[in-house]
């Protein structure tokens, strides 16, 4: 009987010993683990946070410049309102807005979505091959993937500042001595809906000739060349607009990113931290465990 | 007077370097200000069948010479 009773002993301590080396070790380990883990994200906290302290103190100025650039936008379409096409545009040019830089939530992918969708519209149907031109790296990449025939035209290094007129001249500019033909132009970009959000939005922007033929147009009895100013004019007008309200979406995008990352960065060093010290116990509490069993056994 | 640049360039570069004009012939203080807001990096690629061409600056650097302000 007690043969039994300390065989059944010695194979409880040799098991606790067994499993308590390994497990001392691996608990060690791990504690290593947990501590490197619990500094880095401290640090991505921090990286996030100040980022997300940048992106308001943006966000403020850029939602400044875009209610003052809005009214250009307003006042272009007031020409478009009075003169109305007859036919529907069968050649359009997609102008995508987007940016360059990252980190700012689904600004980039919600642009090329919607006009991958506009594309592949059924019920207001499009050219396959309509040319697209892009602004901004990040949609580039993404449209190159989906649609890659269709780019004709790209721009970057817009949208670093607040954007500006001579950046909508530029493009314009660029637009019209591409030489590309088009019926009208479809303008796609983030529409600033609030703070938290924003939705991908069409406008469309009439060419010089859809002015000529629209019968309302007639009534202002324009000549030629100044009509083609017009359309030229009311084209960077309308790019001015869209960049920079698609420049506020960014801004507040990115703001609303950084701070979701923060809570959730937040949130892991909780946890990391309620794991590391319940670790940290539990190696003392065996390292005692071990000391006392070896006292008792002298 | 009849207008020649038509033929030359569009109305939005005719536009742009009126607006460069104007800016250089400002005062000092308002010079600065209306500065910032012409200031333009823009770079862009033509892209044919899916590839991208090069990358070219739409205003290459150019020696910046302080422009002469009114007296």
């Amino acid at each position: 009987m007690f043969a039994r009773q300390s065989v059944a002993r010695l194979a409880a301590q040799q098991a606790h010993r067994h499993g308590a080396a390994p497990q001392n070790a691996r608990n060690m380990a791990t504690l290593r683990e947990i501590e490197l883990r619990l500094k880095s994200v401290r640090n991505i906290e921090k990286i996030t946070k100040s980022m997300k302290m940048i992106a308001s103190t943006k966000l403020a100025k850029a939602q400044r410049a875009m209610i003052a650039g809005k009214q250009y936008g307003i006042a272009n379409s007031e020409i478009f309102d009075h003169t109305p096409s007859e036919t529907p545009a069968k050649r359009k040019l997609f102008i995508v807005v987007s940016s360059d830089k990252g980190l700012c939530g689904g600004i980039h992918s919600s642009v090329s979505k919607a006009t991958r969708r506009a594309i592949a519209d059924t019920e207001n149907p499009v050219d396959a091959d309509s040319p697209i031109m892009v602004i901004g790296d990040k949609s580039k990449a993404q449209l190159a993937r989906a649609l890659g025939k269709n780019l004709t035209l790209t721009f970057n290094q817009i949208g670093r500042d607040i954007p500006t007129f001579a950046d909508a001249a530029g493009v314009a500019d660029l637009i019209v001595k591409s030489g590309v033909e088009y019926d009208s132009i479809a303008l796609v970009y983030n529409k600033f809906v609030s703070a938290i959000s924003y939705e991908a939005g069409i406008v469309e922007v009439a060419n010089e000739n859809t002015f000529k033929e629209s019968p309302g147009f007639r009534a202002y009895e324009m000549e030629d060349d100044v009509t083609k100013d017009l359309a030229e004019f009311s084209l960077a007008n309308a790019i001015y607009a869209a960049l920079v309200e698609a420049h506020a979406c960014e801004q507040s995008a990115r703001r609303n990113a950084m701070d979701n990352a923060s809570k959730n960065a937040k949130d892991m060093i909780g946890t990391l931290t309620m794991q590391y010290n319940r670790g940290r116990q539990a190696a003392i509490t065996n390292e005692l465990v071990d000391i006392i069993t070896g006292a008792s056994a002298l | 007077m009849s207008t020649t640049w038509r033929g030359v360039f569009t109305y939005n570069k005719y536009a742009q370097i009126t607006a460069r004009a104007v800016r250089q012939s400002m005062k000092e203080m308002e010079r600065l200000g209306a500065e910032r807001r012409g200031v333009t990096a823009l770079r862009y690629q033509k892209w044919e069948n899916g590839v991208g061409g090069n990358q070219e600056y739409l205003n290459p650097e150019e020696d910046k010479a302080p422009g002469k302000p009114c007296v």
